[in-house]
């Protein structure tokens, strides 16, 4: 049997991102550009993991796309599916005994529930932008911070605030009245990150919190928020450097178990 | 079969299309707002009952000089359509109260029509199946149908109310019969389909529509019961008419084998009987209805509701429910722990989707509703 | 729909007259009753605000209330906490917030003071507490960071949600032990459980599923009195009629309940009673007539908890007497227990955002608004003769009535209380109360010639309310108000 190459492909709202896998158990290339659908960063996202692989498309036995941007690589792709059942894939993957993964996009929150590397059920949050990622970028222009910065300036806080408005615009107004009373913006930093633990965990409620827990998506790189949640739920949760590519790893895997059943 | 379809699309995509027609006929039309209004009265008046459930193609503007946001966009859509002229060929528009959303509503509807048009106000009872709710509900009717004679300066007769009612029953029933054979057939009868073939009866006058719709159903009848490879999934909520969202279950070979749709099913469940008073024959349909987000369930200790929808997924054949969240319909949102309790309980999975009419980017319903196939 | 909350003023905390304190009293006693009658094995149920109680008083039925306990809870600033219990639950967030407080709670959820687990010590919240002060009483500044030291004694836990049913089930030891200890114990947080509900609709529909989702998580009996909307100023007889058979329904039902017969004089006590309280509570409402007024408006809200909670029983209709005279005192001396000078009055429209009282209080103390009006007033200060205007006085709720009552309700007071603007609390927790408030405000600037202004808020749930809007409606309306009494000063 020859050797399989499957490429995945995650087209986010903020972000690109693809993985090449040999055999479905090796990454052999990964990339990630910083801008998503809609964009010239998909095409550059693939053109660079085939570069970081040492591969051409022709390579590629089987492609899968999956993110918000997933129906514009259809000329491409072999198939699309949902991020849902990527990032389930993706987290049974990197994580044996994953039995939730929660994962905070742009623009979606998403709380997976796994039984044996499968998808089960799920919810996603409902209208309004709280407890997302542009929620983070909203707070941090607001704060006049950089969004990588958030974690480390919300582990110097000291006397954190409370940040409880559900919606992203009396949320903003509440961070103004509290950097206009002269709170540390880091005390403020932390109770932002509170504020998104505190929605997700009513998301994760709904599915039942069960152990283990893993987050993905680039939230997970906010050791902030991270923190936050494990206080919320009172559970250790997992992260994995991978985090942001979990999406396209769970595609990729999903490519190659297309190639096994063709 | 392709021309009948295509003519119940062609309906249902232009309601004002359809005003226009009547209007040029000479009709009088009676605008009818959700839920449960007895459309069998204007009918039985010589007039054509108009539905008015909001729209999918239109924008909250004027409706906003009565309306805070927090409101259902069917509701605020209806302002709308009345506030802009879109439903100035109306000669009337009955307004039910059964919802928080609903009451308030009549009375911005009465004072923004003015002497524009009658408004015709209807209040149910919850206490309904008793010997007093009965009579208070053909008290209501009774005020319904005299400001009905009010607009065509005619009396409405016993006999015609009983003409009315037979009319009505039959397109219950052929309702009814093609939500089923839609399930038998949802090769041919997609969701797109089978949503515009329902939603066309809001706009037609009821005998000419039972007539198309009975010849769809025996032409259906007549096709071989289809393999369906993909997945079959019940539907609830109050209305989810979007194409691009009834397109997102195309694309993922959802098929719907039944419904608890207060557009679709939940109105046409129950029939009037034929061989009594037609005014409490009226108020015994209201009466009958039950297991229904909107009205008081009389047994409320027990989980009715939430079991009967339980039944129907399994009965159906269905592997799972897709509920369309109407956004600020506190009925439907108190209802759902226990209509997911006894999904649980009956290990049917489900989702719930939260939808608008202003909702215009579908991603995240799509990207729900393709997970959820997935998973199936 | 009420609650009896230590209004934001100091003064008034240390400063209650035995008229105000009567009225505390009694609603403490009925929730102190209702808890005795639970231990003693008795039957407790559970009403919507405007259900009529005359009926459950004729069968001396102890009686609680949920909207009342909701805004309670909300004022204690547990409303968040159990809002977000219910939405674990599976109630949408869009839901009343009352609802939602009090579905959590009837599903046994209880707001507790965060634990440790490791050390069973109480995990305290850096930010709570008040200023540490030195024996001078000036505020001691942290030399570190600069702030103001917080005084440990007047510092608290974190709130959480516990379970009660989890709890119960929890093996004897220190971990059940210490978790029950954690549980509040303010008397909203310790109301007892349901066994028969009480609904009325003429408050809002809402009320109808929200009573049914208790009666199904408790397996117990609901009577349901429906009001259907009205469309007319006038109660037509058919609504009347509808109405009055289910009292009788209702008088049958409660029989088999309780297992008594119906007492007919019992019943016509708490008649008289109700009117009795109706009246002293109109005669409480008028003093906001005078000019200045010899209290705060905002008082209304609180002594609301006595019209919900006991209109049927002799003690409110005493309070309410007590109150109206030590009021009339007041009117005599110029004397006034509102703690500033009135510049302005107004009306104030709406339920109050009661988690944000002192966010609410502030603007309108600094700019020297009182609020001299209340719907509260009008809208439970009925006063029946026989049954048939009993039912027809429980047709006219705040939310169950057509426009022209809610204006002219609105408007009466208004000119009677001699209002120089309108505040309206677009209250996302009440559709049916907000849903003509646009058509409302047009009217009352029309009518009136005062100006309005809105703000967006809710009754329970904090997380829908945000001062810094607050504030600006409140300084827009006093600048409109001022340029108004200007002109009118001007005109003469």
């Amino acid at each position: 049997m020859s050797t399989k190459y499957t490429l995945g492909i995650d087209i986010g709202s903020t972000a690109s991102k693809c993985i090449i896998l040999k055999d479905g158990k090796e990454i052999i290339g990964k990339s990630l550009i910083d801008v998503g659908a809609g964009t010239s960063g998909p095409q550059r996202a693939i053109d660079e993991v085939l570069r970081d692989a040492g591969k051409t498309l022709d390579d590629m036995t089987y492609i899968l796309a999956t993110g918000y941007g997933r129906n514009a690589l259809m000329n491409l792709a072999c198939k699309q599916m949902s991020e849902l059942s990527c990032h389930a894939k993706g987290a049974a993957f990197l994580f044996h005994n994953v039995h939730t993964v929660i994962d905070i996009g742009g623009q979606d929150v998403k709380v997976l529930h796994i039984e044996n590397g499968v998808m089960v059920n799920f919810q996603m949050n409902d209208k309004c932008a709280a407890g997302t990622g542009r929620f983070l970028d909203v707070m941090a222009r607001v704060l006049e911070v950089k969004v990588a910065d958030l974690a480390k300036l919300g582990a110097m806080s000291t006397h954190r605030v409370a940040i409880s408005s559900t919606c992203t615009v009396f949320a903003e107004s509440e961070v103004i009245s509290q950097l206009s009373m002269g709170t540390d913006k880091c005390d403020i930093i932390e109770g932002i990150h509170h504020s998104i633990a505190n929605r997700v965990t009513g998301l994760v409620r709904r599915v039942g919190v069960l152990p283990d827990i893993v987050m993905t998506g680039g939230v997970a790189q906010n050791f902030g928020v991270v923190k936050a949640l494990e206080e919320e739920l009172g559970q250790k949760i997992h992260t994995s450097p991978l985090t942001q590519y979990v999406g396209a790893l769970g595609a990729a895997l999903l490519a190659y178990q297309e190639t096994i059943e063709e | 079969m392709e021309t009948i379809i295509n003519e119940f699309k062609e309906i249902a995509a232009n309601p004002k299309k359809q005003l226009a027609m009547y209007k040029k006929q000479g009709k009088k039309i009676i605008g009818v707002l959700p839920y449960y209004a007895p459309e069998e009265l204007v009918f039985a008046a010589g007039m054509v009952p108009f539905g008015v459930w909001g729209s999918n193609n239109k924008n909250i503007s004027r409706a906003k000089e009565y309306c805070a946001t927090f409101y259902c966009t069917i509701a605020q859509l209806s302002l709308e359509m009345l506030l802009d002229g879109s439903l100035d060929d109306l000669s009337g528009i009955i307004t039910p109260t059964i919802c928080d959303t609903l009451r308030p509503m009549s009375q911005n509807i009465r004072v923004a029509m003015g002497d524009k048009m009658p408004v015709i106000f209807l209040a149910h009872p919850q206490n309904r199946a008793t010997s007093y709710g009965l009579k208070f509900s053909v008290n209501q009717y009774t005020n319904v149908k005299k400001e009905l004679e009010k607009i065509t300066g005619k009396e409405i007769t016993d006999a015609d109310i009983l003409e009315s009612i037979k009319i009505y029953n039959a397109s219950r029933k052929a309702r009814r019969e093609f939500v089923k054979l839609a399930s038998e057939h949802c090769d041919v009868i997609k969701p797109t389909v089978r949503s515009a073939v329902l939603k066309a009866a809001f706009f037609m006058l009821k005998d000419e529509y039972t007539a198309k719709l009975e010849e769809l159903n025996q032409k259906l009848a007549a096709l071989p019961i289809c393999k369906w490879h993909g997945k079959k999934i019940v539907t609830s909520g109050i209305i989810y008419d979007n194409p691009v969202l009834l397109a997102a279950l195309e694309d993922n070979d959802i098929a719907i084998a039944a419904d608890d749709v207060a557009y679709e099913s939940r109105a046409f469940r129950i029939d009037a009987p034929e061989d009594i008073d037609p005014m409490m024959a009226l108020a015994k349909q209201f009466a009958n209805i039950d297991c229904d987000v909107l009205l008081y369930d009389a047994e409320s200790a027990k989980n009715n509701r939430g079991e009967f929808v339980a039944k129907m997924v399994k009965d159906s054949g269905a592997k799972g429910l897709i509920l369309f969240m109407q956004q600020f319909c506190d009925p439907e949102e108190m209802e759902y722990p226990y209509l997911k309790k006894a999904l649980e309980a009956a290990h049917i999975p489900h989702i719930k989707i939260g939808i608008d009419q202003q909702m215009h980017d579908f991603g995240q319903a799509k990207t729900a509703i393709q997970a959820f196939a997935e998973s199936l | 729909m009420s609650e009896e909350v230590k209004v934001p003023v100091k003064a008034a905390k240390t400063e209650v007259s035995p008229g105000v304190q009567a009225l505390r009293d009694v609603v403490e006693n009925v929730y102190a009753e209702a808890r005795e009658a639970k231990k003693r094995g008795e039957l407790v149920g559970w009403s919507s605000s405007k259900f009529p109680c005359e009926l459950a008083e004729a069968f001396g039925l102890h009686v609680v209330y949920p909207e009342n306990q909701a805004a309670g809870i909300a004022a204690n600033r547990d409303g968040e906490v159990m809002c977000q219990a219910a939405e674990d639950l599976g109630y949408d967030n869009d839901i009343c917030g009352y609802a939602r407080i009090s579905l959590a709670y009837a599903a046994g959820k209880r707001a507790a003071k965060k634990l440790d687990s490791a050390t069973g010590q109480y995990v305290i919240d850096p930010n709570s507490g008040k200023p540490l002060k030195d024996d001078s009483g000036k505020i001691v500044i942290d030399t570190v960071t600069g702030k103001p030291k917080k005084d440990p004694k007047t510092m608290k836990p974190f709130t959480v949600v516990d379970d009660l049913n989890e709890i119960a089930k929890l093996p004897e030891g220190e971990e059940k032990e210490r978790r029950t200890a954690a549980l509040k114990s303010y008397r909203q947080m310790v109301m007892p459980q349901p066994d028969f509900v009480l609904c009325c609709n003429n408050i809002c529909n809402c009320m109808t599923k929200w009573y049914e989702n208790i009666a199904r998580m408790h397996n117990i009996p609901l009577i349901m009195i429906d009001i259907p909307y009205n469309n007319t100023v006038e109660v037509e007889n058919a609504n009347i009629e509808y109405i009055r058979c289910q009292f009788e329904d209702a008088i049958k039902k409660l029989e088999e309940i309780s297992g008594r017969k119906f007492d007919e004089e019992r019943f016509e006590k708490a008649c008289a009673n109700a009117n009795r309280t109706a009246k002293a509570w109109l005669k409480v409402c008028d003093f906001l007539q005078y000019k200045p007024a010899p209290m705060s408006g905002f008082d209304l809200f609180n002594h609301m908890a006595d019209v919900v909670t006991a209109r049927g029983k002799v003690q409110a209709a005493d309070a309410f007497e007590l109150l109206a005279t030590e009021l009339e005192e007041k009117v005599k001396t110029g004397g006034s227990t509102l703690p500033f000078p009135e510049k302005y009055r107004i009306m104030f429209e709406g339920i109050p955002c009661w988690p944000k009282l002192p966010d609410l209080f502030k603007p309108l103390k600094e700019n020297g608004v009182n609020v001299t009006a209340v719907v509260y007033a009008p809208a439970f200060g009925f006063v029946y003769n026989g049954l048939d205007e009993m039912v027809r006085a429980y047709c006219k709720a705040p939310n169950s009535v057509c426009i022209e009552q809610g204006v002219a309700w609105r408007e009466g007071i208004c000119r009677d209380n001699k209002v120089d603007g309108v505040l309206v609390h677009y209250n996302r927790s009440c559709k049916p109360w907000s849903g003509y408030m646009a058509e409302m405000q047009r009217r009352f600037t029309k009518d009136l010639g005062v100006p309005c202004a809105g703000f967006d808020g809710d009754q329970a749930d904090p997380r829908n309310f945000n001062a810094a809007q607050y504030e600006t409606r409140v300084q827009g309306l006093v600048e409109a108000m001022e340029v108004n009494k200007k002109v009118r000063e001007g005109g003469k």
